[in-house]
C-alpha cells in the first residue's frame, strides 16, 4: 500500500465530514479502511471526536430565557410609546416646513414694515428674518435630543 | 417549510409579543451555546444573548424568511459579538472578524481556558471540552455550525458573510486544530 493512498485516505476522511463524498470517492475509503489497520483507526477516533463534539453540552442560565423575555417586552412597549410622537414630530415638521414656503413673502413685509417704522438697518431685519425661521426648528431638535437622552438614560438603568 | 418561515416573517414584522416569547424559550439553549462558544465567557454570552433578542424585535422586517431563521438569528449575534470585540478591544474576539488567517495554528495557553470549564456537564466529553477552549474561536465557531446546529455549507457561509471556499477551509483547518489539541486516547 503506498503512501499517497493512506494520505486520500485521510484527505476523504475530513471531506465526508464536511462536505460528504461521492459514492466512488466513499465505495474506495470503506474498501481501504477494511484494508488499513491504521487509517481505520484513524476514523474510528475522527468519528469519535465528532461524536464527541456533538455532545459538547452548555448549560444555560435558569433564568436568561425569562429575563430576557421580559426585556424584549419593555422594548417593544417604549418603542410603541415613542413611535407616535416620533411620527408627529415627522407631521408637524412638514407642516412647518410648507407653511414656512408659503408665508415666507409675507414675513419678508411684515419685517421691511416693522423696519421702516423703527427705522432699523437692513441687516439687522436680515438677521432677525433668518432667525425667525430657525430659531424653531433648533427648539425641535434640542427638544428631541432631550428626549433621545432621557430615554437612553432610563433604558440604561 | 416555506409558509411557516413567512408566517414567522409576518410575526416578526408585527413584533409579535407572544412569537418572540416562543423564539427565546426554543431557541434559548442554541444561542446561547453559540455566544458562549465565540466569547468564552457566560457574562458576555449572557449579555449577547439579550441584546440579541432586542435586535430580532427591532429589526424583524428585515427576515425575508429565504433563509433560515436560525441563520438569520446567529448572524444578529455574531455581529453583536464583532462590533462588542472592536469597542472592548478583545483580541480573542477580535479573531473572528480576521476573514482567514495565515498565520500559522498555535494552541492556546491552558489559563485561557477557565470559563468554559465551569459549562463541562458531561465527564466523558470533557478531553473534547478542553480541547476546544485552546483552538481559535473562527474554527470553533465554524465547529459549531456545522456537527452541533447542522447547518450546511451555504447557511454556514451565510452566517459568517464569507464564501463556501472559507467555510470549507475554515471546517478543515478546524477539524485538524481540535485533533492537534486533543491529548492521546482522547476520543
Amino acid at each position: 500500500m503506498t503512501e499517497s493512498m493512506h494520505t486520500r485516505a485521510q484527505r476523504l476522511l475530513a471531506q465526508s465530514l464536511v462536505e460528504g463524498l461521492s459514492a466512488n470517492d466513499q465505495a474506495w475509503l470503506d474498501a481501504h479502511l477494511r484494508a488499513c489497520a491504521n487509517c481505520s483507526a484513524e476514523a474510528a477516533r475522527t468519528q469519535e471526536l465528532v461524536r464527541s463534539f456533538r455532545n459538547v453540552s452548555v448549560l444555560v442560565p435558569r433564568d436568561l430565557a425569562a429575563r430576557t423575555q421580559m426585556r424584549v417586552r419593555l422594548r417593544a412597549q417604549e418603542a410603541s410609546e415613542t413611535s407616535p410622537s416620533g411620527m408627529l414630530l415627522w407631521v408637524i415638521t412638514a407642516a412647518s416646513w410648507l407653511l414656512g414656503v408659503f408665508s415666507a413673502p409675507l414675513v419678508w413685509r411684515m419685517f421691511a414694515w416693522v423696519g421702516m417704522r423703527l427705522d432699523l438697518p437692513k441687516p439687522l431685519l436680515e438677521v432677525g428674518f433668518v432667525l425667525w425661521w430657525t430659531v424653531p426648528a433648533l427648539i425641535a431638535v434640542a427638544v428631541v435630543l432631550y428626549q433621545r437622552s432621557t430615554s437612553r438614560g432610563a433604558r440604561s438603568l | 417549510m416555506t409558509d411557516e418561515r413567512q408566517t414567522l416573517a409576518d410575526g416578526l414584522r408585527r413584533r409579535d409579543p407572544n412569537l418572540l416569547d416562543r423564539l427565546i424559550e426554543q431557541y434559548q439553549q442554541r444561542l446561547y451555546r453559540y455566544l458562549v462558544f465565540l466569547t468564552g465567557d457566560t457574562a458576555v454570552a449572557e449579555d449577547l444573548f439579550q441584546e440579541t433578542w432586542i435586535r430580532v424585535l427591532e429589526r424583524g422586517h428585515q427576515y425575508n424568511a429565504k433563509s433560515k431563521f436560525e441563520s438569520w438569528l446567529f448572524a444578529i449575534a455574531r455581529h453583536l459579538v464583532i462590533d462588542l470585540s472592536r469597542r472592548k478591544k478583545l483580541a480573542s474576539l477580535e479573531e473572528l472578524a480576521d476573514p482567514e488567517s495565515s498565520q500559522p495554528y498555535e494552541p492556546a495557553d491552558d489559563r485561557a481556558a477557565s470559563a468554559l470549564q465551569l459549562l463541562v456537564a458531561r465527564e466523558n466529553e470533557q478531553a473534547v471540552q478542553l480541547s476546544l477552549l485552546k483552538i481559535p474561536p473562527y474554527y470553533r465557531e465554524v465547529l459549531l455550525l456545522r456537527f452541533h446546529e447542522e447547518l450546511a455549507l451555504d447557511e454556514i457561509a451565510n452566517v459568517l458573510s464569507t464564501p463556501i471556499s472559507t467555510v470549507k477551509s475554515r471546517l478543515y483547518r478546524g477539524l485538524e486544530a481540535l485533533k492537534s489539541v486533543l491529548p492521546e486516547g482522547a476520543a
